[in-house]
């Protein structure tokens, strides 16, 4: 193992250091840094070109400057990193700074949001694998994952943000759309319900009648200009998630489990108003982590009161309602920030943003007024549009791998021999099949993870955010070779790092695959 | 299913309950007193004045946050900002040229401190490697070392200014005292800087101080100018080289860095997404702010979709780019919008290889020299070069009053422009475009008897711009149809990147690209033409133009100029040197309800007015 592992990572700085030598100088012969420069007629243009002289030290041939480049770099290995300043005269560290919490923010909830869309719809369409939902499944991902995301984010924007915008000065719902919305709903459910044709019948009218009455409510109250969840919705979706949830962790029939789950949704309605003095303008980062822990606790002792024996999968159920529930008062916390934020001047009632990381009238306010919810409210409306972007076009790819994955799995004989042994269906397919077929997305995962802080180009540059993957752009068209060897040294040695964690995290999960042995 | 089910129908009753809280009708709209502006490039550093952060944003901010003694209009106009001071020629022994900048009494910072002539002298420390030398704040034209204000220095300021200005014993004035005349005295002059606040900076203050303690900062700055104190400067120098370089604003930022007498102050900025001005409550050194716009947000959008859109939805009120005319009819069509075309600051031309570049071997290519031959080819190239189709089809649409411009010293709408203009447009600019061509047939048939439409008699090899510029390669392909009409085969020379450093090669025959010129000047094209100008990449050397363009260099009236342009450009056409093509379009989009927004096409651009704007 460790002769393995001394061997790759030797390998891998062999990489970073031909791949690093070999960007740094293809870059330096495919631009001329002066180029802008030289076409002006500016009379400061003689000087300003010997200060980028100076400063880029473009009289040193490229293959030199990259070694002085890297001297910088490994430098870094006792404390003292030097990866030079972008033509800007900014310090290449301070900008790669800034633009990684910002890429993180950006790409992190998307691809979250990816992978658990992408891994559950994959195993509702392997389930019913041939189906026609399966068929329309594939049809929609692979419609996704062909399209390009600048397009998609042209879309986004047209239809979410500024259409949403307009209509939001006048949110009736037209019923032509209250239809619409209706059949696709219907559609969809039946679809991922199945069954025969009275099932299907069942699925679709309740389906159809439950949104467009739900639409036309919600409209006809003028919900969407004035969006709550208030106790009472928490109350009865909570209770619906909190058997949802006990369906597919443990089953209806546990109990204990369904006990518990219930108690977590009791206890979010009995703290929600003394909860609320808790959650003030003030509110901290530590109140919250706090919380959150202890929600966590909550849920686990509800659990082991309830269980008498075989406590964990009881507790792991009451936990994850705590969670749920947690949120959805979260969520109902911020929304009571809904008619301050879009009565603010600087929203004028658009509050759904095409661009930027947050309203800069708003961030001005909240210098003179703290106010964390508005704030956060602000962030989320901001990142809406980007993280919907990103999460169409990559959860494509998690749903195709799961679905064959799955399937693969599940004509395995211990799977036949788990059905012999007279498990439920459930823990067939939850415990022994769903398991098993998420081995080999560990590889798809840990790529993704390292992507992150690659960034996402092109949705940064058409949301206007500035994270890892503007600075690689801008690097580039600008021949800026400090800024971009430094976003590419931290993505490359993050790829190059991904690969073997998932080498190794593969190795752990299946005990099959062994590393080392060279063989 | 069941649970689904459930969960929907009790949600419709969870939602009536929620009702209660009654309707939000959006209210009147009070009237808006916020502009924002969208800028391609995120700002880099409040002080515009290093080479590095040279750059448009960086300007712009400091346009609205400090007021000078003149600005360009839209017309390309320099006005007098006579509200903050006046400058003029006056007569100084031993000066070729002395000029007298006083500041209007009463002007102030936005801090109080009143503003004087001593607030003129940094300038002098910016622009003059002399001082520099002598102060021991290194020599600028090292190229190893920076010096302590890493500034422009060179240029014409520093090569015929006599020793520092002179400071009035009212310390309202300074005077200016130069060994030559120069004739683009007008834009040389000094800027106000905020002395006080540099010197407190270099002390390592970082709150206001009292109006006291500013004079007397300010006092202590004169004391080390005069002495030429190498200790402070030196500290100031690194203040003002480097502290300006920052992204981010916030509540705790060293306030010092932005007391200005513009009419709006720097209030926050967001690293990389935008910078917030208010208005500067003290503002009395410019025109007076007559809109009631409270504060200004520059928000950098770098994709130009994603600006349009955000103007779209309303969280842009100015949108200004160079964009498809696929874009500009998206922006037509956008409700409340007023899209208004114009001209950018550059101008593209088509420049023809004479001699040899500043560096490689001999040029030998089909038309070097300036013999009869020669001038004959490429005046055929010129006249066949089809500048109204490439106008028509690549320009017209983006901007509809696009025209083709006939001279390489003046633009369309400058003072002199048609006269100057007058020769070239009568040579190559007259009757139609099938015309010029047959006649570019007949030259070129002189030479090559053989030569019809599409006989590849004489091959151009073509440098031109990145591969990435769709109008380039249009501009290309119809230049190279047209062309082939008259005999000539074009080939591609550049088209990759990184093609702006063959300029000086011999390696191509004819090169396009833009000319963008910052500022208007009687002597700034001279580096194009003349034998041994900078900006002369294709070995033109003639000593009629060199005696033209020294003439320019001197002091000449207002109709010697137009005379001595027209001069060279009939040169030009004569010799069939270069021929300008047309102006980059630019495209400035806003918020219908923003009065008096007038695109400019010199920077500060579409900023240049802000005191006028108004809902």
């Amino acid at each position: 193992m460790l002769t393995y592992l001394s061997r790759r990572i030797a390998q891998l700085l062999v990489i970073l250091l031909a791949s690093s030598f070999f960007v740094y100088n293809l870059e330096a012969i495919a631009g001329d840094p002066l180029e802008e420069i030289k076409l002006s007629s500016d009379p400061k243009k003689f000087q300003t070109m010997q200060a980028l002289i100076r400063q880029l030290d473009l009289n040193t041939p490229p293959p030199i400057r990259f070694f002085k480049w890297l001297g910088g770099i490994v430098s870094g290995l006792w404390g003292n990193l030097q990866m030079g300043d972008a033509r800007t005269g900014q310090s290449v560290a301070e900008a790669i700074g800034n633009a990684i919490p910002t890429t993180i923010r950006l790409v992190l909830a998307a691809t979250i949001l990816a992978i658990v869309l992408g891994i559950t719809i994959g195993v509702i369409t392997a389930l019913r694998q041939y189906s026609r939902f399966d068929y329309a499944v594939t049809f929609v991902s692979f419609l996704f994952f062909s399209l390009p995301i600048f397009w998609v984010a042209v879309l986004l924007k047209q239809y979410l943000s500024i259409g949403f915008n307009d209509w939001l000065a006048n949110p009736v719902i037209d019923p032509v759309w209250l239809i619409g919305i209706g059949i696709v709903s219907a559609i969809f459910w039946a679809g991922v319900i199945g069954g025969d044709l009275r099932r299907i019948a069942i699925v679709s009218a309740s389906a159809f009648s439950s949104s467009t009455l739900l639409l036309w409510a919600l409209s006809s109250i003028d919900w969407f200009r004035n969006p709550v969840l208030g106790p009472v919705f928490i109350g009865v979706a909570g209770l619906a998630t909190a058997l949802l949830i006990t369906t597919a962790s443990t089953g209806l029939a546990n109990k204990p489990a369904r006990n518990a789950s219930i108690t977590m949704v009791l206890v979010g309605l009995a703290i929600y108003y003394p909860i609320q003095q808790v959650l003030t303008k003030n509110v901290n980062g530590w109140i919250l982590v706090g919380l959150a822990v202890a929600t966590v606790i909550v849920g686990l002792i509800a659990g082991f009161l309830w269980a008498k024996e075989d406590r964990a999968p009881v507790m792991r159920t009451s936990t994850i309602t705590a969670v749920v529930i947690a949120g959805m008062i979260l969520l109902d916390r911020l929304m009571q920030e809904w008619n301050v934020y879009v009565a603010n001047d600087f929203v004028s009632y658009r509050p759904i943003p095409t661009i930027g990381q947050t309203n800069d009238m708003i961030a001005l306010q909240l210098d003179e007024e703290p106010d964390f919810w508005l704030g956060s409210l602000d962030s989320a409306l901001h990142i809406i549009l980007p993280t919907i972007a990103l999460t169409i076009i990559s959860f494509a790819g998690y749903v195709r791998y799961t679905r064959g994955n799955l399937l693969e799995v599940l004509n395995m004989d211990y799977i036949r021999t788990a059905r012999a042994k007279g498990l439920t269906e459930r823990t067939v397919i939850m415990r022994h099949a769903f398991r098993n077929s998420l081995i080999p997305l560990t590889t798809l995962m840990a790529w993704d993870f390292a992507g992150i802080l690659g960034g996402a180009i092109i949705t940064e540059s058409v949301f206007g955010w500035t994270g890892m993957g503007t600075l690689f752009r801008v690097a580039i068209v600008s021949f800026d070779l400090n800024l971009l060897m430094g976003t590419f040294i931290i993505t490359a040695t993050l790829a190059v790092s991904a690969n073997l964690i998932s080498d190794l995290l593969y190795s752990a999960l299946d005990p099959r695959i062994r590393v080392g042995t060279g063989e | 299913m069941k649970a689904t089910r459930i969960v929907r129908a009790v949600a419709v009753a969870a939602a009536g309950a929620l009702g209660v809280a009654g309707l939000v009708a959006p209210a009147e709209a009070a009237t808006r007193s916020l502009v924002v502006i969208h800028e391609s490039n995120a700002l880099t550093s409040f002080n515009s004045g290093t080479p590095e952060t040279n750059l448009v944003t960086n300007s712009d901010v400091g346009y609205l946050t400090g007021a000078g003694f003149a600005y360009y209009d839209d017309n390309r106009n320099l006005i007098r900002n006579t509200t903050f001071g006046t400058y003029g020629i006056v007569t100084k022994s031993g000066c070729a040229l002395a000029v007298k900048y006083t500041v209007k009494p009463g002007r102030v910072w936005s801090d109080g401190t009143p503003i004087d002539g001593v607030d003129l002298l940094l300038s002098h420390v910016l622009a003059s490697s002399q001082y520099s030398k002598d102060a021991g704040l290194g020599d600028p034209a090292d190229t190893e070392k920076l010096p302590a204000f890493n500034s422009f220095y060179g240029g014409p300021y520093d090569s015929h200014i006599k020793g520092v200005p002179a400071l009035s014993s009212d310390k309202m004035s300074v005077t200016l005292c130069y060994d030559e005349f120069q004739p683009d005295w007008p834009i040389m002059g000094p800027g106000p800087a905020p002395v006080h606040t540099l010197v407190q900076m270099a002390n390592g203050k970082s709150s206001a101080q009292s109006l006291t303690q500013n004079k007397a900062d300010k006092a202590a700055f004169l004391a080390a100018f005069n002495s030429k104190d190498t200790t402070l400067l030196k500290k100031i120098g690194d203040v003002w080289s480097n502290d300006y370089n920052i992204k981010t604003v916030s509540d705790s930022t060293n306030e010092l860095l932005f007391v200005g007498n513009g009419g709006f102050l720097v209030k926050s900025a967001v690293a990389d997404q935008s910078v917030t001005l208010t208005v500067n409550s003290k503002y009395n050194s410019g025109p007076k702010l007559s809109g009631g716009v409270k504060t200004v947000v520059f928000k950098f959008i770098g994709d130009s979709t994603a600006a349009a859109q955000a103007l779209a939805n309303k969280e842009l009120d100015i949108y200004a780019g160079q964009p498809t005319a696929d874009a500009v009819a998206a922006l037509e069509a956008l409700k409340g919008v007023t899209v208004k075309g114009g001209v950018s600051a550059c101008f593209e031309h088509v420049d023809l290889r004479i001699g040899t570049g500043e560096e490689g071997q001999t040029y030998t290519g089909p038309w070097a020299g300036m013999s009869a031959k020669s001038k004959a080819l490429r005046k055929a190239f010129l006249l066949a070069y089809p500048r109204e189709g490439i106008i028509d089809t690549l320009v017209a649409p983006v901007n509809d009053k696009a025209v083709v411009v006939n001279s390489s010293f003046l633009l369309p709408g400058q003072t002199g422009y048609n006269e100057v203009s007058a020769y070239t447009k009568s040579v190559y600019d007259s009757g139609t475009q099938a015309k010029r061509t047959a006649a570019a047939l007949a030259l070129v048939k002189k030479y090559y008897p053989s030569a019809k439409a599409g006989s590849k008699s004489i091959t151009i090899n073509m440098l031109w711009g990145a591969p990435s510029n769709t109008r380039r390669a249009n501009e290309f392909q119809l230049a190279k149809n047209e062309l082939a009409k008259a005999g000539f085969n074009l080939t591609n020379a550049g088209g990759t990147s990184g093609w702006s450093g063959h300029l000086g090669e011999n390696s191509y025959d004819a090169a396009f690209f833009a000319w963008c010129p910052s500022s208007v000047s009687q002597t700034g094209t001279n580096a194009n033409f003349q034998g041994d100008g900078g900006n002369n990449f294709i070995g033109y050397k003639s000593s009629a133009m060199d005696k033209l363009t020294a003439k320019l260099e001197t002091k000449l009236s207002d109709k010697d100029v137009t005379a001595t342009i027209k001069a060279a450009e009939k040169l030009l056409a004569d010799d069939a040197v270069s021929l300008p093509i047309f102006q980059h379009p630019a495209v400035t989009a806003y918020n219908s309800a923003l009065k008096n927004v007038k695109p400019a096409p010199l920077t500060p651009n579409i900023v240049w007015n802000y005191w006028e704007w108004k809902y």
